[in-house]
């Protein structure tokens, strides 16, 4: 009979266990799925100044635009910034960029040079590799929201004060080929 | 509807006269083949009856028939192997320069067993390893080769051993546009191989975790693993999943993919022989239309994936 009841004990010990570590792990895949989008947003932002060096000789009427881009970059650089604020300033340089980017079309010569052309390559393939980070934190995200959600985890995750994550939201554009077509 | 006006004007301008020798030679064939059937047969039913009536004269009769069925069978056997390798070199040879002058054809070679294994696709060595008509070629600025395969297994039971096909058909290898240096596996969900012993194996042994993909219609049809989860959706985009489903629903139901070593890997299963020449049945417009249709359709699957839209670093 003893033994019996030390199984049971244990068992009911161990479930809650379980259920714990598993989902400190789900955490854990968010915040290392966090981690990818962050080194892709500093190859991203290692671009910027060169995009900007590359075309202000030609882009006159964008100086106000290029010159916030940079003051962006500078302040998205600085270390221990929370989540979102990181998030906050990557949406703010995505669009800065959006509305560069449709400027291209004016200057045709900038189209003609090779430089440009390549560093325009680099930042279409680091927008690419940004879009599958944010899928993957996404999938990361909802993987842990299920665990907290569901029974009999959802009672482990609110003991413990697990609470939801934000999701990152995928442009239109994200969803097919490079953000900046030529 | 162009294309197919195009390969009516080629094949009434440079294979129908081709055909002609080429189809009396099949009639001779075939008479050998159909004449060691008839043997065959009767050998068989004359077999039967002098079992049951106990005549011993029969018996003879009946090994005799079986001789020559035999004989005439083998002749049928080696004449049918020198008329596809002849048919291949001049008719489906003309039908792929028709397609691309630049495409080389090698009737004879296959795709390496280094290449197939290479792929993950099939996870077993096989024990018997086939295959012909190999092409390769570039389409735009995507190389591409692919050729039939046909792998096996031995299957030992007691005393008697059988062979188990593992994959039979297509086999498709390309540079494919995006450089990576992972391995990612999209394997369909009816192929056989996905038990629960290879999704296990799959975590422990090989280091591949599956990958959760958000498209309702690709994880219906697919399931992925990956030595890398950003990498694998930095090859399969949302627009680029799309692509594989229409694939599939292109080339069948068992078709998977992989991309290991920069290419990309489609195996499309296919029981029959692609560009095997008919011996019973007419070599005509409708049987080398679908020679044409089998080649063409791989050019589409390149057009369909967007293999040739490369990306700036890529070239």
């Amino acid at each position: 009979m003893t033994p019996l009841i030390i199984i049971i004990v244990l068992v009911i010990i161990l479930i809650p266990v379980l259920l714990y570590n598993n989902l400190i792990r789900k955490k854990n895949a968010v915040e290392n799925s966090f981690f990818s989008i962050d080194v892709m947003l500093k190859k991203r932002y290692d671009l910027i100044p060169q995009l900007v060096e590359a075309v202000k000789g030609y882009m006159i009427h964008e100086r106000d635009l290029l010159s916030s881009l940079t003051a962006l970059r500078q302040k998205a650089m600085e270390n221990n910034l929370p989540t979102n604020e990181k998030v906050r300033l990557d949406n703010q340089v995505n669009n800065i960029l959006q509305q560069i980017v449709v400027n291209f079309e004016n200057y045709p010569q900038l189209k003609a040079s090779e430089n440009f052309l390549r560093l325009q390559g680099a930042i279409n393939e680091a927008e690419e590799q940004l879009a599958a980070s944010r899928r993957f934190y996404n999938a990361a995200v909802n993987d842990y929201h299920n665990a907290i959600e569901t029974f009999p985890s959802s009672l482990v995750a609110s003991l413990a004060g697990m609470s939801k994550k934000e999701y990152f939201t995928i442009r239109e554009s994200e969803k097919g080929v490079p953000a900046l077509n030529i | 509807m162009s294309l197919e006006k195009n390969f009516n004007t080629f094949y009434e301008k440079e294979l129908q006269g081709l055909l002609i020798p080429l189809e009396a030679e099949r009639k001779k064939i075939k008479k050998y083949g159909a004449a060691g059937f008839v043997l065959l047969g009767t050998a068989v039913i004359l077999f039967i009856i002098s079992a049951a009536s106990h005549n011993k004269v029969s018996v003879v009769i009946a090994f005799v028939l079986l001789l020559a069925a035999f004989v005439l069978l083998i002749i049928f056997g080696n004449k049918k192997k020198s008329f596809a390798a002849g048919f291949k070199e001049s008719v489906v040879r003309k039908i792929i320069r028709f397609i691309d002058p630049s495409l080389q054809y090698s009737p004879g070679l296959k795709i390496s067993k280094a290449d197939y294994l290479n792929s993950g696709l099939f996870v077993e060595q096989p024990d018997r390893y086939s295959g012909d008509d190999y092409i390769e070629g570039t389409h735009e600025k995507t190389f591409f080769c692919f050729s039939e395969l046909h792998t096996e297994r031995k299957v030992s039971s007691g005393k008697s051993t059988h062979w188990e096909t593992i994959f039979r058909g297509l086999f498709f290898i390309a540079d494919f546009n995006k450089n990576f240096s992972g391995r990612t596996y999209v394997w369909s969900e009816r192929n056989p191989q996905i038990n629960f012993l290879t999704k296990l194996f799959s975590s422990f042994a090989w280091n591949l975790e599956k990958v959760k993909l958000e498209s309702v219609e690709f994880e219906k049809r697919f399931i992925v693993y990956s030595s890398d989860q950003v990498e694998a959706r930095y090859i399969l985009t949302p627009s680029f999943m799309e692509r594989i489903v229409r694939l599939q629903q292109m080339m069948g139901e068992g078709t998977s993919l992989s991309f290991v070593n920069t290419n990309i890997h489609v195996a499309v299963p296919i029981r029959d022989e692609l560009f095997e020449p008919a011996i019973f049945s007419a070599n005509d417009h409708n049987r080398l239309g679908d020679f044409y249709n089998s080649i063409n359709i791989v050019f589409d699957m390149i057009d369909e994936l967007k293999l040739n839209q490369r990306l700036w670093n890529k070239e």
